[in-house]
């Protein structure tokens, strides 16, 4: 007989959220096995794996060295551990880049048919940002429709992944010190793919063997991603589906509707589920679901994808990364819709252990057990109501005695894009840089990054961020970081009374939350952005701002590349988990203590996140003293 | 009649970095093709007799059986399935012989002892399938399968007493000079050393919260 009580306190342990602890109670009842019973299966893991010394790229291997200084200290071919450390470590990063990447070009293309016009229920809704970004281009406006300017623009964004000019447009944003710095250190990125393919080359046995010249392209495949594929990614997805203004909304699990048809948008592109949102507003549909005794049709988001829905449309968001299972697990979930990455591979076994569909849209993304509707911009409209027709035809499958819906949803504001934040502050950042400047902000920072089971789910997000406002630090978030936050209530103005008194005071006055939702993970990108605007304002570095980064539970592959760029654009960074590194002492200590003489910015680990905010805490007084602040 | 001089597999568990290399070696030694490739194709999959499983902060142990001398399991036995190999003083088990009865898993104190169906075996039943210590392989003159496969010296394969030499050589060495420097017994890296350090804080946060 399963042990309640038993169940009740492993949930405790594995999240922190009560909604959370109360549906994994009920996958533990139901016999579903997650994330976490995966990672307890998986013990112990490979000791030379987790120290990044272990090589398999060739056929003379694998390989891996010694870690406690006896032989063997290189692989087959040669390599040392310093090596092989610093070739996996590039891999993963270049995976990561080339995921935001490849997501930025899909957006891009989606919006050149659209100015095509052989887009199915696109069109352009946010012609400023269109105007705005076409002009960094030099495209000519005046005079000319939007479609016109939005096919030339697209044009030119496509042509930065492959372009031979040697540079990428959008690296202008970055102040004029910080692109200095990457000159003279050779990371300017060329092109997108660009990068990634040198990567790649980079990697195969006997091209670069000297792990220095191997980080530093590292570091120019980030800047790729962040100033490039990542930054083409949002500004494309706020051309198209609108650039995001503070909305209030509804986060956690109960945000499952106990009478409608639930529809869970889960993975990382709005183009396919910006249409979903679209068509389930459709009468037909709404009547469908009526006759199916459904008293409607309920969207939920999931993971970056609820963030993309949230951040524009206040689609309640269901949860994190972690959450895909539990989700499921209420038992009252019609169809889970999915694009692609962080999609757990298991979603499909979860899923047969109830009446869930789980639908895959992308060519590039196929799970066995799921069923496929390809998504094409040309028929998107029609591709998502045939999704949504799926799900309410599924309602009657559902088993109402196999339910269990969590009953507090928490409010949470969104929606702060760089250009509502600063039009939030009046249109310039002055009035954050005199807070800054007069010590009632004392700098910010920005909490990204995922779910790891290696520590308790949403304990590292929101701890340091509740321990940085009350240092009268300014959050900034993304991703699952930022859906951890929510659903701890720290997103709403309220939250503001948990900060210190100087950022109080700043967030009562203009009624925000001392933690800003700033989107999804390809939107780090507008932390960039943000960044690069007050350090043009202030003509200095983005190095020179008392600024911080951190990923407290990151997993991603695309987290290594985002606290790569983060770093290299100046921004000191602390990771929660241990990368893949400590084999090697010379990349660790390059990375730790080295870097910071080449672009002021390093990295750290700190599981604890109370010691995390003691670092980040340090390095913004570090630089407001440089400031003479 | 001379003492024996039981050779051991010696265990340094701050050595073992949890790669399970000894676990697979072990598994495909047991198995019928002795072939990586053809063992996880054999109808009855052969498994691990040696165990590397995590005590806490993700560190490892690994567990095999001790052969005991007096061995409880042997005292135990009903059907006398075990018995000492007289050339390497090793604890063996006569599948044949074995009911499955579970009493020597009971009386071991190091808790290695499992089942699985054998390849020597026509039937289908599991028996006592624990280490053998590799018999075969040191009567061809090679050390145990596991030993072998270990990379970092966390298991070594000789006689109980001089490995046990060197540990206690380290401990005389660094009490007199109060110092690290000069063992034979190498140090724990400062870069492993911080890992485990970070794995150990996360364990602890997985604990405490």
């Amino acid at each position: 007989m399963y042990d309640s009580s038993a169940g009740k306190k492993i949930a405790e342990k594995r999240a922190l959220d009560k909604t959370d602890q109360e549906i994994m109670v009920k996958s533990m009842e139901d016999g579903v096995e997650t994330v976490w019973d995966r990672f307890a299966g998986q013990q112990p893991q490979c000791g030379f794996g987790n120290l990044g010394v272990c090589c398999n790229r060739c056929a003379m291997g694998p390989c891996r060295t010694e870690p406690f200084g006896k032989k063997p200290t290189r692989g087959v071919c040669g390599a040392d551990a310093d090596l092989i450390v610093a070739r996996n470590l590039l891999d993963d990063l270049t995976t990561g880049a080339a995921a935001h990447s490849d997501h930025g070009r899909e957006v891009v293309e989606a919006m050149l048919a659209t100015a095509e016009g052989h887009a199915q229920g696109y069109q352009i809704l946010d012609e400023g940002k269109l105007h705005a970004v076409a002009t960094e281009y030099g495209i000519k406006i005046a005079g000319r429709k939007k479609e016109e300017v939005a096919k030339d623009l697209a044009l030119a964004l496509l042509e930065e992944f492959g372009t031979i000019k040697g540079r990428i447009q959008l690296t202008e944003r970055a102040p004029q010190k910080t692109k200095d710095t990457w000159k003279k250190l050779g990371i300017m990125p060329r092109s997108v793919d660009r990068e990634v393919v040198e990567a790649m080359h980079r990697i195969h046995m006997g091209v670069d063997s000297d792990y220095t010249n191997i980080l530093l392209h590292a570091m120019r495949t980030a800047l790729s991603d962040g100033w490039g594929g990542s930054m083409m990614g949002t500004d494309a997805s706020d051309i198209l589906f609108g650039t995001p203004t503070p909305l209030k909304a509804w986060i956690n699990l109960a945000t499952i509707s106990r009478d409608k048809v639930n529809i869970v948008l889960h993975g990382h592109n709005p183009i396919l589920s910006d249409m979903i949102v679209k068509a389930s507003e459709d009468p037909g549909l709404v009547k469908r679901a009526k006759d199916a005794g459904a008293k409607g049709i309920n969207l939920v988001g999931m993971c970056c994808t609820g963030n993309e829905l949230l951040m524009r449309r206040g689609i309640p968001l269901a949860g994190s990364f972690f959450d895909q299972e539990l989700v499921i697990a209420t038992g009252a979930i019609e169809a889970m819709v999915i694009d692609y990455q962080c999609i757990f591979p298991a979603v499909t076994q979860t899923a047969g252990c109830y009446h869930t569909k789980v639908v895959t849209t992308s060519r590039k993304a196929k799970i066995p057990g799921a069923i496929h509707k390809e998504f094409r911009p040309e028929t998107g409209l029609d591709t998502a109501k045939e999704i949504i027709g799926l799900a309410i035809d599924n309602f009657a499958n559902r088993n109402p005695d196999r339910v269990r819906i969590p009953e507090k949803p928490m409010q949470l504001m969104s929606g702060f894009s760089e250009e509502a934040i600063r039009k939030a502050l009046g249109g310039t950042y002055k009035p954050l840089i005199d807070a800054i400047v007069a010590g009632k902000i004392k700098g910010a920072v920005g909490i990204v990054g995922c779910n790891n089971p290696k520590i308790k789910q949403d304990y590292g997000h929101v701890t340091l961020a509740k321990e940085l406002i009350k240092r009268d630090i300014l959050v900034v978030e993304t991703g699952c970081a930022a859906i951890a936050c929510g659903k701890a209530g720290l997103l709403v103005p309220e939250a503001a009374d948990m900060a210190g008194p100087g950022l109080r005071s700043v967030c009562n006055a203009l009624g925000i939350p001392p933690v800003l939702h700033m989107g999804s993970c390809v939107d780090c990108s507008r932390i960039l952005v943000l960044a690069a605007n007050i350090a043009k304002e202030l003509n200095v570095g983005i190095s020179d701002l008392p600024l911080g980064g951190a990923a407290p539970e990151w997993y991603s592959q695309k987290a290594i590349s985002i606290g790569t760029y983060f770093v290299s654009s100046g921004v000191y960074t602390v990771l929660g988990i241990p990368p893949k590194i400590f084999g090697s002492s010379n990349v660790t200590t390059l990375l730790a203590a080295q870097l910071g003489g080449l672009v002021n910015a390093s990295f750290a680990v700190e599981p604890d996140p109370l010691k995390a905010a003691n670092l980040l805490e340090a390095e913004i007084n570090r630089k407001r003293k440089a400031l003479g602040i | 009649m001379e003492a024996r001089c039981m050779k051991t597999v010696f265990v340094r568990p701050e050595l073992c970095v949890s790669c399970r290399h000894c676990e697979v070696a072990c598994a495909i030694e047991h198995s019928e093709s002795k072939k990586l490739f053809d063992t996880i194709h054999e109808e009855k999959i052969s498994k691990p007799r040696i165990h590397v499983e995590v005590g806490i902060n993700y560190l490892t142990f690994p567990n095999r059986c001790r052969h005991c001398d007096p061995a409880p399991c042997m005292q135990v036995c009903p059907t006398e399935a075990l018995y000492r190999d007289q050339e390497t003083g090793s604890v063996v088990v006569d599948y044949g012989k074995c009911i499955d009865c579970a009493v020597c898993a009971m009386a071991c104190p190091f808790g290695i002892i499992h089942f699985q169906r054998v390849f020597q075996l026509d039937s289908n039943r599991e028996v006592n399938a624990k280490c053998d210590n590799c018999i075969e392989r040191q009567k061809n003159g090679k050390i145990p399968a596991c030993a072998e496969a270990c990379k970092t010296g966390a298991l070594e394969f000789g006689d109980a007493d001089d490995l046990i030499r060197v540990s206690r050589k380290d401990f005389t060495t660094r009490l007199i000079k109060s110092e690290g420097t000069d063992v034979e017994v190498p140090k724990i890296p400062a870069n492993v050393r911080a890992f485990r350090a970070i794995m150990a804080e996360l364990a602890e946060l997985q604990g405490e919260n």
